[in-house]
């Protein structure tokens, strides 16, 4: 097995070039897609327009330490939504506010409900100071009773919160991502295997006193340390680079990629027992990543989706569960609970998929 | 040493291998013969436990190879039909790693790499990636892979496929070296009859999954040695020709070849006048006529009705 596993690594230290494009090519999404560019302070920037009296508006949004407001025209506003550039923008108006949106976007629910939050606060307080003689004591009275209040009510949810925090949005993408793309490099490395049964060097291995079992225990390990090399190198470029350094479930994070990626090799056995030509593969790889990511909830959110049936097929995906589990542990900080159902499926998973195109790999060849 | 009982193999419902017996004496080189689809590298397949028989059995000094095949893993070396190496890697690396899973670890590694380097002349050229090689070199890094861990049972499976004279010539004379000063026991197949003709010392003939006929050069050949062959040049190439002497109760058979036809008749029967009136009746000029004693290519096609490269 060892002799195999080092054969691999020879073989990449030859040919590195589709490990990194792979890694770059995640770095590269998630800058499109998760648009690390458009914070600033490390707040999420806000494009709001508006005529007559918004600035106090604004002021009272700007307290926020998620989102940065930003005034620009009505004109631009619209230019903007209309080309794409933006998804959506706010308009403030004297005493209420609307927004202008182009594309549905999870992140303007987020901030639409914290628009909410401060023109509903803000309102009660201009209503109950119509009420009294002083109004600015009673919103000293109100703001100091608010801050050592009678009773403190901590609110904690079971499952995760969505997009509570801009930078949920901007984690989505990154193991989104991440986890798409190990897909296609696990994948393009099983492949070999067909490769080696073609061009007569599997037999060869197999004629030799080293078991079969270790022959694929040495391919299939291969792919698992190179899966969590990129995810590891993603991950810690996200982190040191552009400042995705939220404190981490180091275990539960580590225990999830690996059951993962145990998942992910498992299915790449079985398409390699479906698939008897690398042809056939190179067809079949890019449909099954592709439509287990977009399915899974790698390209967008799974609660941005309505669709019953795109739910109900999402939950055979382990995709789905790789991005459950890492955001638990890496944004949630939820502990090894809140990832062991997550991390069972991905076994069970693995473990069915591994029978089934190992047993499918041998009878063909029988 | 090694030999077969009524192997058979069955792939769905065609007969690859029907029920063949052959034996292996240690030291000897062995020639499997036959056409393409004749059956013979299923049963190199099969010796070398790469896939089960359906019936029969192969067994090594008595124990069967079927019920353990890692018997025979550990005292063959396989030289396969395709050039099976890492094309990016060096010849270095592959004998490396191709040691490596045989157990062979460090100086002694080192040591047999570069015996088998030395062997097959490349020495010079180890570090090279394999996919730089000349189709003749890769065939000869094919080979010293099979040998690197010195089996005791070499089996070669057309090793000279596609190369030129050179390299050809390079890897017959270092087989018959391997026999001759090693006394490495050798299974050669191939359909160039001349290369088994050189290098073995007893030859099977195989044809639709059958052994049809096997023994030493010599007995093979007194198949026909009541024969002799006659090659005809002509121009042009009449097929009409060759029906009417096909006729003949005295001409035992006709078949075509390049310039002409070959025919094989009873050894002092005096067929030579009688073919030239019938050449000159058909208007078919004669350009060289050579008469022969039987070659081992004349007794595979007398058995099969057809030669080794249809």
């Amino acid at each position: 097995m060892k002799s195999v596993l080092l054969l691999q690594f020879t073989r990449l230290k030859r040919a590195p070039t589709l490990m990194i494009s792979f890694v770059v090519l995640t770095i590269v999404f998630v800058a499109v897609i998760g648009g690390f560019g458009t914070s600033t302070n490390g707040k999420e920037t806000v494009y709001a327009y508006g005529e007559g009296k918004t600035a106090a508006w604004l002021d009272l949004l700007n307290e926020s330490n998620v989102y940065q407001f930003e005034m620009i025209t009505k004109q631009e506003a619209q230019e903007q939504v209309k080309t794409g550039k933006l998804h959506y923008a706010l308009e403030l108006q004297p005493n209420n506010y609307q927004f202008l949106v182009g594309t549905e976007d999870p992140e303007q629910v987020s901030v639409q409900q914290y628009v909410q939050n401060v023109f509903q606060k803000e309102r009660q307080l201009q209503q109950i100071s119509l009420t009294v003689d002083d109004p600015a004591a009673i919103r000293d009275q109100i703001e100091a009773s608010l801050d050592a209040p009678v009773l403190t009510v901590h609110t904690e949810a079971l499952h995760e919160t969505a997009y509570t925090d801009s930078s949920a949005n901007r984690y989505q993408v990154m193991i989104g991502m991440s986890l798409y793309f190990v897909i296609y490099t696990i994948f393009n490395n099983l492949t070999n295997i067909i490769m080696e049964k073609r061009n007569g060097t599997w037999n060869r291995i197999i004629l030799s006193p080293v078991r079969k079992w270790q022959v694929y225990m040495g391919h299939l390990f291969y792919c698992f340390v190179l899966g969590f090399m990129q995810i590891g190198i993603v991950f810690l470029v996200f982190r040191y680079l552009f400042g995705y350094n939220n404190e981490i479930d180091f275990l539960p994070t580590i225990v999830t990629i690996s059951a993962y990626l145990f998942a992910i090799v498992s299915l790449g056995m079985l398409l390699l027992g479906v698939a008897s030509k690398p042809q056939q593969l190179q067809a079949i790889n890019p449909i099954v990543a592709t439509g287990m990511a977009m399915l899974g909830g790698a390209f967008w959110p799974l609660d941005a989706v309505s669709n019953g049936i795109m739910i109900a097929l999402s939950k055979a995906m382990p995709i789905r569960y790789g991005i459950e589990a890492l955001k638990s542990a890496m944004l949630f900080n939820q502990g090894f609970e809140a990832v062991l159902q997550p991390i069972a499926f991905l076994l069970l998973f693995g473990v069915i998929c591994m029978g089934i195109g190992i047993n499918l790999m041998e009878r063909v060849k029988n | 040493m090694l030999e077969t009982e009524l192997l058979q193999k069955k792939f769905k419902d065609q007969l690859a291998v029907d029920g063949i017996n052959f034996y292996m004496e240690k030291g000897e080189s062995i020639g499997l013969l036959g056409p393409n689809g004749a059956g013979k590298s299923t049963t190199i397949s099969m010796i070398s436990s790469l896939i089960k028989p359906t019936t029969g059995d192969i067994r090594l000094n008595g124990k069967s190879v079927v019920k353990n095949p890692q018997l025979i893993r550990e005292v063959l070396g396989v030289v396969p039909q395709e050039i099976a190496l890492y094309e990016e890697l060096s010849a270095y690396e592959n004998l490396k790693f191709f040691g490596r899973i045989y157990k062979l670890r460090g100086k002694e590694l080192e040591k047999k790499i570069h015996s088998v380097l030395n062997l097959v002349g490349l020495q010079e050229r180890q570090k090279d990636l394999v996919k730089n090689y000349s189709g003749g070199m890769q065939r000869r890094i094919n080979i010293a892979v099979a040998l690197l861990h010195e089996p005791e049972i070499l089996i070669m499976d057309e090793p000279t496929v596609g190369i030129d004279p050179q390299s050809r010539s390079y890897i017959l004379d270092m087989v018959r070296q391997l026999n001759e000063e090693r006394g490495m026991t050798v299974l050669y197949t191939s359909h160039y009859m001349e290369e088994v003709e050189k290098l073995c010392d007893r030859i099977y003939i195989m044809d639709h999954g059958k052994i049809i006929a096997s023994g030493t050069k010599e007995e093979l050949k007194s198949v026909l040695s009541n024969e002799e062959t006659i090659l005809v040049d002509m121009n042009p190439i009449s097929k009409e020709l060759m029906q009417t002497l096909e006729e003949d109760d005295e001409i035992i058979q006709v078949n075509e070849i390049d310039k002409g036809m070959k025919l094989i008749v009873p050894k002092g029967s005096n067929k030579l006048t009688s073919i030239f009136h019938q050449t000159e009746a058909f208007g078919v000029q004669v350009t060289n006529v050579n008469v022969q004693v039987p070659t081992l290519e004349d007794v595979f096609l007398h058995l099969t009705g057809r030669t080794l490269r249809d």
